[in-house]
């Protein structure tokens, strides 16, 4: 049952570049409706209204039903990656046209001097340099006057473009000086939409901040005319339930900030999956996790600890920083359409060209020659040829063997089930890869992953977390009930959440610390008025602080989370100490600290998400059948079941391989798989 | 290769990660701005012939792949687990440091009482004492004035920290903790590595990982050797100048011959300038070392970059380095900033390949890399020092290709400051950051264009220091047609009254509202500008990176109402005539100091003993410079003296 004050059905909606996934949480009828719908890219509202009709109808449901919709798309993302957002203008402070040139000076490659630099979101001769500027401590030491203000309106209009951002030198210190001069510069430029960087992040770090505006101007026009088309549609259908969309630092936000502010939404989608996986595991009891979303072309990972991801403050978009809070996804490597192939010196390699969807592994049929790592788990037996996509799609086993054996006759391993060890061969040197990438990821946080259990999801999550969490040494592996349509689960349960930041830069004292609690208290005046208009979601509010900190002189700055009660010079210096000594190993009790920027999250937090529950079980379930397993050079014999006959309780031992209608689960010898209430299989190792 | 091919490329991926696991637990517990934001640092894993077979890719310096610990190693004699050796001595341990701020450590990996492999890493340090704060300074002249010289000792003895040698190091820096802070850093990722390592080996057996290690590396020379194949056999000769040698004005020659023969390639330094009296000397030990290599590791890299980061790249690679040359300094030559010489070497080693490889090799770089330091006056009789940005350049065209505009990775690749972090720690203001129109070489493809940098100071007595700054004679050449950059300026009061224009500075000192422009050069241009495509040409100057009289001046395009003019830019190419891509001073100075001659006096020279050989250079030198006017050769000299200098040069290089 889902518990929920609301009234009607909420549901949960990840539009996906291949397929449009919907939850539906029903406190009437109860339980949770699963439903995909094949994507529409080039209009991607229409896939989102079919769809819901259908899912509407599998749950038996009407569009008055519906109280709520939860939205996660990859629209602004792929706007970004592939450089097809709006044509945008940029004015910034007299000096600094090549902010956007200039970025942080680095080449991706030290060591290629054939890779080039990024392309910049706003070229050269759209830049236009106003006269204006201000101090670090906040004084505007140019202030333009009405003519160069009409002025750089004028080249503005002339310009043409579709949105603009505004940013001055040192505008984080004082940000009502620039809101007020984009909103002059939109009156004198025919009402241009203008985004003020100090306005939407006002975070010192003038590069960073200009890309946090140019990217939200870049995708606003797109993500207007994409929600505007969307309401209409769904209005057509009669669906007027409020509309939220999920938001990189897997919360969400109401439809009209997302306008606003579509920046904040651009990494919702492998956010939401994240959050769902560790609420989840959370429910079941499982504290420390690392998520493991293995799709098409790769994999990525996630930390989170007590339900809640954690965030980074500085991630990669396309070869372009972003500096928001978002939940913090490490890429590790191979999909299952990674592409298996021997190099000119005989070495077996797997990726980083991926077969994608179109033409896909050599067993899809579609064209495909090269072998992908989909290929391998079919000669292996991990999957059954006819059952994928629910049996929707057939595979050809016969074909990817024929693929594998040409791999395996290069790589010296011709002769009987030449095809399977060449298989298993490329699947070692995948689960390798992931394994290294895995434990940088963590090295890079002083993190030992033994200590946390995978939570796998996406089609390929659950086949290879066995084979993942063996080679990096986690002992338990926790797998939900609908791994395929995670992110849109993860859309259906997001609080609602957004980030204020500002930046102090001071040393910690007595006067510092009491203007710290000031600064929480805009903040948080701040974030109550957002809460307020976002609608009547929420039905709890929860606010997160923080702040940046290091001792003086200290290159890098340490993110410190603050307690309510954490209001002193010497409590705020102490939580500053204990997370040194947790990360570096020491304290420097005698050496001052400074604040950096202050961070504040205010949580608007909505029903809390159960899952149903499943029947106790009989202890074992029935198997379907059985199916040879290839391992370690030899076939296995492995029971067959399938995931709806667990009931809970009910416990297998591998080797088996347990199949639900979007993923094929492997267990492996010496590995069991035990089912709980809320239908998780709990994979652990089984004590030699 | 021994191992099979799914076992060789398990372990290759693992054991790389094992170096790269080791960087991110040292830049995550390190203490200093050169490890968390510069990343000058680096861990590797050797072999018991000392030499690297797994390097990290993605982090740390990745140029120093090919250094060698036996030297070091064999120094300290017998190891046992838990032992440290650490050094920072060019001379002690043969090239594996190239100064002293950097530290470098070895850890024996220990498997059933014997030692598998060596962990390795180093980390630039803040200081280590000397002459000057931060240690490293152009102008010292014997590396007795750089700091403390840390033969290969063990700081660790079974775990332990040696309490004498911890004595010695934290008398000897201005900066102890900051130090004890990156050793620490260093000893956990030696760890690291080694906890890892034993992990691989318990999956995988000591055998396969040791077996691995030898695949590796002939799996990357095989490598190697089949990008070197794709260069034509042959001999190609380049060479260019430093500005000066920091001290005195004389330009500083870097000579080589690059032979290709059926996949390997010896790289003769033979005509090189003998060491300099400053610090720029690097210390190579005539073998194919990493300050002297860097760019045939990049070329390999950018022609196959699959090729896996291990000593094994430089198999193919030999080195004739003669000693008592800039590239082989005898001690105590000073080596603190023997980066500023690799760049030129870079710069030759690029020249050098490109008469080789055309299409593949990009014209000259910008070739400087300045971090420009303010140090102002702290009201209580101290200054603080910071870096405001370092100023690079763009990176030279190539074939079918612009250059870089602003970013420059040729030697180091270094994040800038933001501007608004500088204005809230110093007291001045940042009046611009920029590209700078019309430096970039003109070109079929254009050069990238250097920056500016304008500041105004806010205090009296406030000092710049502008070390580093190169290329404000020489120009960063251009290829195959291509312009050479426009070269380096420094400006005081630009277009206010007072301008001054000043050629290199060490330390300059100004007063409240002054302001200071740092103007990098641009990088060189390939191809001819006349062939450039006129599309092009309007777009760089639609987008100010090209204005509208250089267009005129340098492509022959007429650009009229925001179009080309088609018609008359035909007739203005027409009349084009081709340029050198060196500029006009190099020109000069080659009539004066050709390369034949100089050749020959080089080796001459390099044969002489150590104090000699430097005093005669100079005495040469300024002997034929007195033939020719001041101001030679940014000016031009009559035939007269041109060859009235010639002549003084050529009969003291025969008399010698």
């Amino acid at each position: 049952m889902t518990s929920s004050q609301g009234q009607g059905a909420r549901i949960g909606i990840d539009v996906g570049g291949t397929f449009t996934d919907f939850v539906l949480a029903d406190p009437q009828g109860g339980g949770l409706v699963y439903y995909k719908e094949p994507s529409t890219p080039d209009e991607p509202s229409r896939a989102l209204i079919e769809g819901l009709k259908s899912l509407l109808g599998k749950a038996g449901l009407t569009a008055a039903d519906v109280s709520l919709l939860m939205h996660g798309t990859t629209i602004g993302l792929n706007a970004i990656i592939q450089r097809r957002g709006a044509t945008i203008a940029l004015v910034v402070s007299k000096g600094f046209r090549d902010i956007l040139e200039i970025a942080r000076s680095r080449m991706p490659s030290s060591f290629d001097f054939h890779s080039s630099k990024e392309e910049p979101l706003v070229p050269r001769c759209a830049i236009v340099e106003i006269d204006a500027r201000l101090s670090a401590a906040g004084e505007v030491t140019h202030a333009p006057d009405e003519a160069e203000i009409a002025r750089v309106a004028a080249e503005l209009k002339a310009l043409g473009a579709d949105a603009a951002a505004l940013v001055l030198i040192n505008g984080y210190a004082r940000p009502e000086v620039e809101i007020a001069l984009a909103e002059k510069l939109s009156a004198g430029a025919g009402g241009l939409a203008i985004t003020s960087a100090a306005a939407i992040w006002p975070e010192i770090r003038e590069y960073e901040r200009t890309l946090v505006a140019c990217l939200n101007a870049y995708i606003q026009p797109l993500m207007q005319r994409y929600f505007a088309g969307l309401r209409q549609g769904l209005a057509r259908d009669g669906v007027e339930a409020p509309i939220l969309v999920t938001a990189s630092n897997g919360g969400s936000l109401s439809l009209a900030s997302a306008i606003d502010r579509p920046v904040e939404t651009i990494l919702s989608g492998p956010a939401s999956g994240v959050m769902a996986a560790a609420r989840l595991a959370e429910a079941a009891g499982v504290s420390a996790i690392i998520s493991f979303d293995m799709g098409g072309t790769s994999s990525d990972i996630a930390v989170a600890h007590a339900g809640s991801a954690e965030l980074a403050t500085r991630t990669d978009i396309g070869g372009l920083p972003l500096v928001l809070p978002v939940v913090d996804v490490s890429a590790i490597g191979a999909g299952g359409g990674s592409i298996v192939w021997v190099d000119g010196h005989g070495v077996l390699k797997v990726g980083p060209r991926s077969a994608g969807a179109m033409p896909g592994p050599v067993s899809y049929g579609r064209g495909g020659k090269e072998p992908a790592v989909t290929d391998c788990y079919l000669a292996l037996g991990y999957i059954d040829p006819g059952g994928f996509l629910g049996g929707r799609m057939r595979l050809d086993k016969g074909a990817a063997e024929q693929a594998l054996a040409a791999v395996a006759e290069r790589i010296g391993l011709a002769g009987p089930d030449g095809a399977a060890r060449a298989a298993e061969g490329a699947l070692a040197v995948t689960t390798a890869g992931m394994a290294t990438e895995l434990y940088k990821t963590l090295a890079a946080r002083g993190l030992d992953p033994a200590g946390f259990a995978l939570v796998p999801f996406g089609g390929a999550g659950p086949t290879h977390a066995n084979l993942l969490a063996e080679e990096v040494g986690i002992g338990s592996v926790v797998i939900p009930p609908a791994a395929g349509t995670f992110c849109a689960l993860g859309a259906v349960a997001a609080d609602l959440r957004r980030d204020f930041v500002r930046s102090l830069r001071r040393p910690l004292d007595a006067a510092s610390a009491a203007l710290l609690q000031t600064v929480f208290a805009e903040l948080a005046a701040e974030g109550t008025a957002w809460l307020d208009h976002e609608g009547e979601q929420a039905t709890g509010r929860r606010i997160e602080r923080g702040v940046d900190m290091r001792y003086a002189g200290q290159a890098y700055e340490l993110r410190v989370r603050l307690n309510e009660d954490c209001r002193t010079q010497d409590a705020v210096a102490e939580a500053f100490h204990r997370e040194h000594e947790r990360i570096y190993g020491f304290r420097d009790g005698d050496s001052p600290v400074e604040l950096g920027t202050a961070r504040l999250a205010m949580v608007g937090e909505t029903p809390k998400l159960t899952q149903p529950r499943i029947p106790a079980g009989s202890g074992q379930p029935q198997a379907n059948g059985r199916r040879p397993l290839f391992r370690r050079g030899a076939w296995l014999d492995a029971a067959v079941y399938g995931r709806a006959a667990f009931g809970a309780g009910d416990t297998v031992s591998g080797p088996a391989i347990i199949e639900q209608e979007d993923t094929t689960t492997i267990l492996l010898p010496g590995w069991s798989a035990r089912a709980d209430e809320a239908g998780n299989l709990h994979l652990e190792r089984q004590p030699s | 290769m021994k191992l099979d091919s799914v076992t060789l490329a398990i372990l290759g991926n693992k054991l790389a990660a094992v170096s790269e696991e080791m960087c991110l637990t040292l830049q995550r517990t390190g203490r200093t701005l050169y490890v968390k934001e510069t990343a000058d640092f680096a861990c590797a894993l050797a072999g018991l012939d000392g030499r690297f077979f797994a390097y990290p890719r993605s982090i740390g310096v990745s140029g120093f792949v090919g250094l060698e610990c036996l030297p070091t190693i064999a120094a300290v004699g017998p190891l046992e687990p838990g032992d440290v050796i650490l050094t920072n001595d060019p001379y002690r341990s043969e090239g594996l440091s190239t100064h002293l701020p950097d530290l470098h450590m070895i850890e024996p990996y220990f498997h059933e009482g014997r030692i598998v492999a060596y962990g390795w890493c180093f980390v630039h340090c803040s200081d280590v004492g000397g002459r000057v704060p931060s240690s490293i300074s152009p102008v010292n002249t014997e590396i007795f004035q750089e700091g403390l010289r840390i033969p290969p000792v063990k700081l660790m003895r079974r775990g332990e920290m040696v309490p004498e040698v911890r004595l010695f190091l934290d008398a000897n820096s201005r900066t102890p903790e900051a130090n004890m802070g990156d050793i620490r850093a260093m000893l956990a990722a030696l760890a690291a590595g080694r906890r890892r390592l034993e992990q691989t080996i318990g999956q995988h057996g000591a055998e396969a990982v040791c077996v691995a290690a030898t695949d590796l590396m002939s799996y990357a020379a095989q490598k190697a050797r089949a990008v070197l194949r794709r260069v034509p056999d042959g001999t190609y000769r380049f060479s260019d100048y430093l500005d000066d040698d920091a001290a005195t004005q004389l330009p500083v020659r870097i000579a080589l011959a690059a032979t290709f023969a059926d996949g390997t390639v010896h790289l003769d330094f033979t005509g090189t300038d003998p060491q300099v009296a400053t610090a720029m000397n690097i210390p190579s030990r005539g073998r194919p070392h990493a300050w002297l290599t860097l760019r045939v590791l990049a070329l390999v890299n950018t022609l196959d970059p699959t090729t896996p980061l291990n000593a094994g790249l430089l198999e193919p690679v030999r080195i004739t380095a003669p000693e008592g040359s800039l590239v082989n300094p005898q001690e105590p030559a000073a080596t603190g900033v023997r980066h500023a010489a690799a760049i030129r070497v870079n710069d030759v080693l690029n020249g050098a390949f490109g008469l080789a490889l055309p299409q593949v090799m990009p014209a000259a770089s910008s070739g400087t890399v300045i971090p420009v330091v303010m140090a102002e006056p702290d009201g209580r009789g101290g200054r603080r020092v910071q870096v405001i940005e370092p100023m690079i350049g763009g990176t030279g065209a190539r074939s079918g290709r612009d250059g870089v505009d602003g970013r420059d990775s040729g030697i180091s690749n270094l994040a800038n400051n933001p501007v608004e972090t500088v204005e809230a720690e110093l007291g001045v203001e940042i009046i611009s950051y920029a590209l700078r129109p019309d430096s970039g070489g003109a070109g079929r493809w254009r050069g990238g264009c250097g920056m500016e940098l304008t500041f105004r100071a806010l205090t009296d007595d406030t000092n710049v220091l502008g070390r580093g700054m190169e290329r404000l004679l020489f120009r960063p050449w251009g290829s195959n047609g291509g312009r050479p950059g426009a070269p380096g300026e420094l400006i005081v009061n630009r277009g206010l009254s007072g301008e001054r224009r000043l050629g290199k500075i060490d330390v300059l000192t100004i007063n409240a509202g002054d302001t200071v422009s740092f103007l990098t050069p641009g990088a060189g241009g390939w191809g001819d500008p006349a062939e450039r495509d006129t599309g092009a040409v309007l777009h760089d100057v639609r987008n100010g990176f090209v204005s509208a009289e250089a267009a005129v001046r340098d492509y022959g395009v007429v650009i009229h109402g925001g179009t080309v003019d088609e018609a008359e830019t035909r007739l203005r190419r027409a009349t084009m005539q081709p340029a050198g891509g060196h500029g006009p001073e190099r020109e000069r100075w080659d009539s004066v100091f050709t390369p034949e001659l100089m050749d020959r006096l080089n080796a001459r020279l390099v044969a002489l003993p150590g104090s000699a050989r430097q005093r005669r250079r100079r005495d040469i030198l300024a002997q034929a410079l007195c033939a020719l006017p001041d101001g030679f050769p940014r000016s031009g000299a009559d035939d007269d003296a041109l060859r009235s200098a010639r002549d003084r040069l050529a009969a003291a290089a025969a008399a010698l």
